[in-house]
């Protein structure tokens, strides 16, 4: 039900032609149709009931995964990821105050959050390195580069994850905070703004935290586990809908008297598609109920499931792409939006390579 | 291995048969030898007569055939019973040689037999007394069953069978098989196959091992002398071979999904993901445990175990549940396939130099060249599980050539003309 809703909304108001409305337009997506999109409810698993949301009644990261899968078939441009953890956050680890001001908001797509924690590099994505924090007093000093935020040319609200002696801390802080530089980065793909976000001593107080000082290396990995199903579950609904399309196309189109799709040549590449897309499918179920359920391999399945969504969507989607021949490389075929989305979701939040040095650690190795 | 089976859901009688099999394995079974105990091995003599005498006293014990039907020598009860069996029987070695009898051939013989040939064979089977075997590849080709070449001809009261059987399982040792044969080459391939059951110590039939790269013999193959089979061991109908085929492809294609013997695939409940130690241990084995190029073929297989597993099951459940069609398990095992074929390279590659030079008695070769006919070739060659994805999954079309040499009459159709008589 969930699934057919949010595939009806999208198919609707935000098919992939609109992104290429947007990309031709040279332009950002409106904030009022993130505000429309927010509207369909997409962050109230995480919020609760007494704040206008159903986080009582929902299964957090299973639904989202079903709404993330169906924002990958259209290639949404929306800021569903950030806003979801920002949600999930402060639900979980908010004063009253905090949940009180800041989830309607973010519910409502009146607030657009954005989460900083990694530093630039290729080992980027998994750990909350970016942000130095130090403290005097009631002062909060933040020094650092965060890499890679999503979202974050369009965010009002930063929730920064950084580091000091003592550990893990978390912040909320508006996006116009003095010393927050976001410098907004050319992307591969035309539908996702990202910024580095520079702290040079940002000044902020300690109501800005969020949870305890120095405690938050929990909430981390939990949020890292979120952030990483929603990715790889949106990874998933984009690869299905490039199979799909391309599988109509190698019926349709003739060569040699007959279908393309009838030449074993693609038919065998086809089926090694649909196979490891079906591997990625069961992965990131797991890894939802995984996280959901806070099981004892939720880190590890997010892992698993990361690295192959990653290095699969890629691979099939290249594919897709070969398969199209002349037309496959050309402005006016959407696959490019596909492939685009395919290969940065494969680099970012943590290569294949990245996540299987994690899987190592993680058996103990 | 597995915790306490789960006995709150019995009903009275559920809980007395439990009671009553639990007691009952625990003195007449041989425990597990190993946690991953091969199921079969053909070149173990002892351990196949002991899984005879296993399954002649489960028999006896009157724990065999659970859910067959009582005219058949079974116990005619329903599913739960034998879930509440395969729990109890966990800790112990069930007569796994038997799992092609029982896989394979007792539902094809339920779905295609004659009421004689029930009567006789199914029994035979839970009192122990039969191992069987499945006569279908042949020299001249594998992936292409349906154009076999080894002929049947009715000579009054029996069949005699001419050719050559390969890639037989257990052949040697085996005491009965079913055996595919084309009774009428002037018809298309598939409408020309009839199925027979064959006795395998029957006069003109010679059974050679094949001796495996791996250095196993669990494979033979047969060569058929003007073997005769009695009139009536048809199974179907005479040229409705193809259809019983079928069904046994299908029964071997699920038992392998349900982990070929169900007593070793209810020990996996959990969905939760285990890294294996294995990789651990053999990386600090071979001291590569901290190179950051082995660490990255590590983390690979541990993503491979968890794909292989994961969607075997969730395929599974999906088709059990009606979520995907029944075409689907094509998917789970084609990847299951691929899966395999990159483990070996993962651990030939962890492996390094190692893996082909090892000092005498250290630890090495084992993972220089793992598995290498396993899925690729057995039980289906990849490229049969690409056109099954393709073609019945994906709803892809045939290839003509392969159209054409389904509809021309089998003693029409295209061969090499080198060989061509």
């Amino acid at each position: 039900m969930l699934q057919d809703a949010t595939r009806r909304y999208l198919e609707a108001r935000a098919p992939v032609t609109y992104l290429r409305q947007l990309v031709e337009a040279q332009t950002p997506m409106p904030d009022i149709a993130w505000r429309e999109g927010a509207g369909q409810g997409w962050l109230a698993p995480f919020v609760p009931e007494s704040l206008g949301g159903m986080a009582e009644s929902a299964q957090g990261a299973i639904d989202a995964a079903i709404v993330a899968e169906e924002m990958g078939r259209v290639v949404y441009p929306g800021h569903y990821l950030p806003n979801s953890v920002l949600a999930f956050a402060i639900a979980q680890w908010g004063s009253q105050a905090q949940r009180e001001t800041l989830l309607p908001a973010l519910a409502a797509g009146e607030q657009r959050g954005a989460w900083c924690f990694a530093a630039p590099g290729v080992d980027s994505g998994t750990a909350p390195d970016g942000v130095r924090l130090e403290r005097s007093g009631g002062q909060i000093t933040l020094r650092g580069v965060a890499a890679n935020v999503q979202s974050a040319p369009d965010a009002d609200l930063l929730l920064v994850t950084a580091t000091d002696g003592e550990g893990v801390t978390q912040l909320l802080l508006p996006a116009a905070t003095a010393g927050i530089e976001v410098r907004a980065l050319d992307t591969l793909d035309l539908g996702r703004r990202l910024a580095d976000v520079e702290f040079r001593d940002v000044s902020v107080t300690a109501d800005a935290v969020l949870g305890a000082h120095g405690a938050a290396a929990d909430c981390f990995e939990q949020q890292l586990q979120l952030a990483l199903v929603l990715h790889c579950a949106e990874t998933v609904g984009v690869i299905d809908r490039a199979l799909e399309f391309t599988l109509d196309y190698v019926q349709q189109r003739y060569a040699f008297g007959r279908p393309i799709g009838s030449f074993q040549a693609l038919k065998h590449r086809l089926a090694d598609h649909a196979a490891q897309h079906e591997g990625g499918k069961a992965l990131v179920a797991r890894a939802a109920k995984a996280v959901q359920e806070q099981a004892a391999d939720a880190a590890v399945a997010v892992s698993i499931a990361k690295s192959h969504c990653g290095r699969w969507a890629t691979e099939i989607i290249r594919d897709c792409l070969h398969m199209h021949g002349g037309i496959g490389m050309t402005w006016e075929h959407d696959i490019q939006f596909y492939l685009r989305r395919a290969v940065s979701n494969e680099a970012l939040w943590g290569s294949p390579a990245v996540h299987h040095e994690r899987l190592c650690r993680l058996a103990g190795l | 291995m597995s915790a306490t089976p789960d006995d709150t859901k019995d009903n009275a009688e559920e809980h007395a048969f439990r009671l009553r099999a639990r007691e009952w394995l625990r003195t007449h079974l041989p425990p597990r030898r190993l946690q991953d105990e091969p199921m079969m091995d053909w070149a173990d003599k002892a351990l196949i007569a002991r899984d005879r005498e296993s399954q002649r006293a489960l028999w006896e014990g009157g724990l065999a055939g659970i859910t067959l039907p009582r005219e058949y020598g079974g116990l005619g009860l329903d599913r739960r019973y034998a879930d509440i069996y395969y729990e109890e029987a966990q800790p112990y070695r069930l007569p796994w040689h038997f799992g092609n009898a029982f896989n394979i051939v007792l539902p094809t013989l339920l779905a295609h037999g004659s009421e004689e040939l029930k009567r006789r064979y199914v029994p035979a089977i839970l009192r122990g007394e039969h191992l069987w075997c499945q006569l279908l590849s042949e020299p001249s080709g594998g992936s292409d069953l349906a154009g076999l070449t080894t002929r049947a001809e009715l000579r009054g009261d029996h069949w005699l069978l001419n050719g050559s059987k390969v890639w037989t399982t257990g052949g040697l040792d085996c005491d009965m098989g079913i055996c595919l044969a084309r009774t009428d080459p002037t018809v298309p391939k598939h409408a020309g196959l009839t199925m027979f059951l064959v006795d395998m110590t029957s006069p003109g039939l010679a059974i050679n091992p094949i001796k495996l790269i791996s250095g196993t013999v669990d494979f033979c193959q047969e060569f058929f002398d003007d073997v005769a089979v009695p009139a009536d061991h048809v199974l179907g109908e005479v040229g409705g071979g193809w259809a019983v085929a079928s069904t046994q492809l299908g029964a071997e294609k699920a038992s392998m999904a349900r982990g070929w013997y169900e007593g070793l695939a209810a020990a996996v409940e959990s969905d939760e993901i285990e890294l294996k130690d294995e990789y651990g241990r053999m990386a600090r084995s071979l001291g590569v445990h901290e190179d950051p190029r082995a660490r990255q073929l590590i983390g690979e297989a541990f993503v491979l175990d968890a794909v292989h597993t994961l969607t075997t099951r969730r395929v599974s459940a999906g088709i059990r549940n009606g979520a995907l069609p029944p075409t689907a398990g094509t998917l789970s095992s084609l990847l299951v396939a691929l899966c395999d074929v990159r483990r070996s390279a993962l651990l030939s590659g962890i492996s390094g130099p190692a893996g082909v030079a090892a000092k005498p008695g250290e630890e090495g070769l084992q993972w220089g060249m793992t598995r290498v006919t396993r899925h690729r070739i057995g039980g289906g060659t990849t490229e049969m599980q690409r056109n099954g994805v393709a073609e019945r999954h994906l709803g892809l079309p045939r290839d003509e050539a392969d159209i054409a040499d389904r509809t021309v009459p089998f003693n029409r159709r295209k061969v090499n003309p080198d060989r061509a008589q």
